[in-house]
């Protein structure tokens, strides 16, 4: 179980709902801020010419392209980010078992 | 109110809230440090190809490496401020 679940579920019910909500604002400004700096990075990427007003076929393109490629590289780092994160969490706690174990 | 002995419920949250921050600011900054270094911005099509998928494995595992070395770094130098 994520550490940090387990953490709060030890926190009386008003604080929980709390921290949920803080959690679900999070979520919310991330997910905005995500949207905005893939636009800002597909734009950067892909767009250079301005001979016209509207994007060009290859343009299209390349936005449909970069916004894919940018969510699948996402998720595949949120995969190995949380099998790093746990590897880590439990390194820690063998070690902290350990040093109890030596007293 | 604060018992002696017994955690602060308000400074439990606050100390939770600052460790997702930390974890979700850590993410994202891996996330865009392993984008500049792993993928081609050719864009020739929406799929990772397999030599980029083994370059952000890498990546990320580095990535968290060096988060652990600064750490102890920074701890040994008397704690963050």
């Amino acid at each position: 179980m994520d550490p940090n679940l387990a953490a709060m579920q030890n926190l009386p019910q008003a604080q929980q709902q709390q921290l949920m909500q803080a959690i679900e604002q999070m979520q919310v400004r991330d997910s905005l801020r995500m949207y905005n700096s893939l636009v800002e990075r597909c734009f950067r990427d892909c767009v250079s010419e301005f001979r016209s007003k509207d994007l060009n076929a290859g343009e299209e393109k390349c936005v449909q392209s970069c916004a894919t490629k940018f969510m699948k590289h996402s998720a595949r780092v949120g995969i190995r980010f949380g099998e790093l994160s746990s590897e880590a969490e439990s390194q820690m706690q063998a070690m902290m078992q350990q040093q109890q174990g030596g007293k | 109110m604060a018992q002696p002995g017994q955690p602060d419920p308000a400074a439990a949250i606050e100390m939770a809230k600052q460790e997702m921050d930390y974890r979700v600011n850590l993410f994202n900054a891996m996330v865009s440090s392993c984008y500049e270094k792993c993928i081609d911005k050719r864009y020739k099509d929406g799929e990772l190809s397999v030599g980029e998928n083994s370059c952000i494995d890498r990546c990320s595992s580095k990535y968290w490496q060096v988060t652990g070395i600064v750490g102890q770094m920074l701890g040994a130098q008397g704690g963050m401020q």
